[in-house]
């Protein structure tokens, strides 16, 4: 292996690393929204609302991402009706294409993993909650979401890996993020062992650093993996 | 040329594109189960090779899975791709052939999908070998049978069964991610739903029905492994 | 004339003619019963005669199909909505009057992801928007009451059944309720750790609290409560002090009852 040129490699790849970060995290935040949207409506009892997230999930899940970015990016712009709306300067570029269909995509996912840590809190703790004269919203937001969001934690890590994966689709639609950069890189050089080597430790050091990263705030958010909490004189003082 | 309507496009006539989104669909399910069959064959060598190899065996078992499982499949298929190529080209050049051959993008895009698919396999076997009772295993070598033998008539068999949910779950990923092998220019499903497209001014009809062949050929498989699910699982405690 | 104060004391909660069905079952079938101040009825029943759905329709965890319940006076309002069921008018009113019972249930449901004094400082806090300092305050008092004050910063899964519901206990005492509601609440324990909770529950009734305790413990019912309600399919079989009705009750299924 050309230590010389793994490094310049390692450099152009390097270059490409914001706009990897930007895709993931751009679709994982919003994706995230929707998919609570999505999680909550399949949970609300209003068979219409059931329906249509059954569905979305169905259709996102059961197709291949590639043929959603495709179906966005040159698909839409078969109507002249979305040529001509207000969305088009977004809908145009391959940017916004890529980030709209991660995200309808991975929020298909998320949705899933959601609905069952909502549905992991115990009924009990709701009607304790209810009980004590607590409204809808804030059991919701006081009790059950901060325990189903540590049950969905690990599954949700799972899912922002593949998305950091699945941004590497985005290079189809022409975006130089970083398998974009070193699929050029391959075809200029030819030398596909050091390319493919240096951006799969990339690769591999972000979602390595996304896995200590959901390890840390699982730790954080579970009692149940923590010691009982000291009870010291000047804890005690703070509280009074 | 005149432009051909919805209809046209899953028409099998001769200006259809019937015909050839059907031979497209064919090559995605090939390609499909021939990733599918050499994960399965990387996926019991791996899971073998955790389960009781040693630790430099178990280190690269463990080190396979864990790179698959934090790069992106479509770099894997670019390494496969490109790599392979320039292997045949080394080749065909001591052989005296004269500038690029390239590896066919079938078997490059094939291997690539078997190598990500072995490691899924990989957890799925070791997943299943550990919920199989080991008393179970301990009644077969007291009942005097050889290595092979066990493996061949109580091991394989009672391991697959606990394996097969999460086998569905593989094969529903490697007809999803076969998508990706168009890049190679494999005409399969997408690459001729783009080729159509490309040709026409209705990409959205054709990657429409690309998608909904896609569904499709993912419920009816999903149907058809729960069928087999239900029939292998006789006597199989649910938990 | 020799009449108990409770008599005369205000009534705390009014039950009448409560009917109530889930889907074709007719699970309460008129019932009506009255709780004044500083009452303790214990509320027997074989199982699935309807004890815990009745006092999970005095704070509206089930509504009723009909019938009213006044809690200190105050009737709670429904409404038949337009598929027939009939529902709370004013769900405010309903979490008002939620926040003036205490419940404590058979399966404690502490809530997991906090601490036991986080989980008696929640709803007043939250709910009565008390300062956070009184509640804590408030709270550790409570805490060393039911006798778990060096346990404040578990969480409830380090906790064993007793003390959690205990926990729980003080959880629906830091409401300042004007009247607790018990489903079973030593249903679920082992039996070694029956005792410390009954205790507990003891100790309330001697300080006066007007309580509602679905129980089969007989000993509680014999010895604790001023009046014992006899639940049998959905309605009230036999009903009275603790010392007639156990000695001389002309009820056969409630003879029946006490002797198994
Ligand atoms: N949410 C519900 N949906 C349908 N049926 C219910 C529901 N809750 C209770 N029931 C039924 O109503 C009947 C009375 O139930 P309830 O829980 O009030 O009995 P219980 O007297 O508390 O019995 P136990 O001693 O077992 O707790 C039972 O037959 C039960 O199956
Ligand atoms: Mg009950």
């Amino acid at each position: 292996m050309d230590i010389r040129f793994a490094l310049e490699t390692f450099w152009s790849l390097l270059a490409a690393l914001p706009l990897t970060l930007e895709l993931a995290a751009t679709s994982i935040a919003l994706g995230s929204i929707l998919a609570l949207g999505l999680a909550l409506s399949r949970l609300s009892g209003i068979l219409a609302l059931d329906l249509f997230a059954r569905t979305y999930v169905f259709l996102f899940r059961g197709t291949p991402l590639l043929v959603q970015i495709f179906l966005i990016y040159y698909g839409l712009s078969q109507f002249p009706a979305v040529r001509h709306s207000i969305f088009w300067p977004l809908l145009r570029e391959p940017y916004w294409c890529a980030v709209l269909a991660l995200m309808l995509n991975t929020a298909a996912y998320a949705s899933e993993i959601i609905r069952g840590g909502l549905l992991s809190v115990p009924h009990g703790q709701v009607e304790a909650a209810r009980a004590c004269g607590m409204g809808r919203f804030m059991i919701f937001r006081r009790i059950v979401m901060p325990q189903a969001l540590r049950q969905a934690l690990p599954g949700y890590g799972n899912e922002m890996i593949s998305m950091v994966k699945a941004t590497s689709l985005a290079s189809i639609i022409t975006l130089m993020e970083i398998t974009g950069v070193a699929a050029k890189l391959i075809s200029e050089s030819y030398r596909v062992i050091e390319v493919f080597v240096v951006a799969g430790v990339i690769y591999l050091a972000i979602n390595f650093a996304l896995t200590r990263l959901v390890a840390f705030a699982e730790h954080r958010l579970n009692p149940k993996l923590r010691a009982p909490l000291p009870i010291s004189a000047d804890l005690k003082g703070e509280t009074h | 040329m005149t432009e051909p309507g919805f209809l046209d496009i899953i028409s099998f006539g001769a200006d259809g594109w019937g015909a050839a989104l059907a031979a497209g669909a064919w090559m995605t399910i090939l390609i499909a189960i021939a990733g599918f069959a050499i994960g399965g064959l990387i996926g019991t060598f791996g899971a073998w090779a955790k389960i009781s190899g040693g630790p430099v065996v178990r280190g690269c078992a463990e080190a396979y899975t864990t790179i698959l499982r934090g790069i992106p499949d479509l770099l894997v298929i670019y390494l496969f791709y490109f790599g392979g190529s320039a292997v045949v080209t080394a080749v065909g050049q001591l052989f005296g052939a004269e500038g690029f051959v390239s590896l066919p993008g079938f078997i490059a895009g094939a291997l690539a999908v078997g190598i990500t698919s072995g490691a899924q396999q990989t957890e799925v076997y070791r997943g299943a070998f550990r919920a199989v009772h080991p008393g179970e295993l301990e009644a077969a070598t007291a009942c005097g049978m050889g290595r092979l033998l066990k493996f061949r008539r109580i091991t394989a068999p009672l391991t697959l069964r606990y394996a097969l949910p999460g086998l569905g779950n593989v094969w529903q990923v490697v007809l999803k991610e076969s998508a990706l092998v168009s890049v190679t220019g494999v005409v399969e499903l997408l690459r001729q739903a783009q080729i159509g497209a490309g040709s026409t001014s209705r990409p959205f009809d054709f990657f429409f029905i690309a998608a909904m062949i896609y569904l499709a050929i993912s419920t009816v498989s999903g149907l058809i492994l729960q069928v087999t699910e239900r029939r292998f699982s006789r006597g199989v405690r649910r938990g | 004339m020799n009449m108990s104060a409770a008599v005369t004391a205000p009534v705390a909660i009014r039950v009448h003619d409560l009917h109530k069905s889930f889907g074709p079952v007719e699970v309460l079938k008129g019932v009506s019963l009255e709780a004044r101040e500083g009452e303790v009825i214990s509320i027997l029943g074989s199982s699935g005669s309807g004890k815990s759905t009745l006092l999970r329709c005095i704070n509206m965890l089930e509504v009723p199909n009909s019938g009213t319940i006044e809690v200190a006076g105050e009737a709670i309002r429904l409404k038949t909505s337009s598929d027939g069921r009939s529902r709370p008018a004013d769900q405010k009113q309903v979490d008002r009057i939620r926040s003036e019972l205490g419940m404590v249930f058979q399966s404690f449901n502490l809530w997991s992801h906090k601490t036991v004094l986080e989980n008696v400082i929640e709803a007043p806090v939250h709910v009565l928007k008390r300062p956070r300092v009184e509640a804590v305050e408030e709270a550790e008092a409570l805490l060393a009451k039911v006798g778990i004050a060096d346990k404040r910063n578990h969480y409830p899964s380090h906790l064993s059944g007793g003390q959690q519901q205990r926990a729980a206990i003080a959880r629906a005492l830091a409401m300042r309720p004007k009247a607790m509601l018990f489903d079973e609440p030593t249903s679920a324990l082992d039996p070694e750790l029956v005792g410390e909770v009954l205790r507990v529950m003891r100790g309330l009734a001697e300080e006066g609290r007007t309580m509602l305790v679905v129980t089969h413990e007989m000993g509680f019912a014999r010895d604790v409560s001023s009046r014992v309600v006899f639940v049998h399919k959905g309605t009230i079989e036999e009903e009275g002090p603790p010392q007639e009705v156990f000695t001389r009750s002309k009820s056969e299924r409630f003879r029946q009852f006490i002797k198994s």
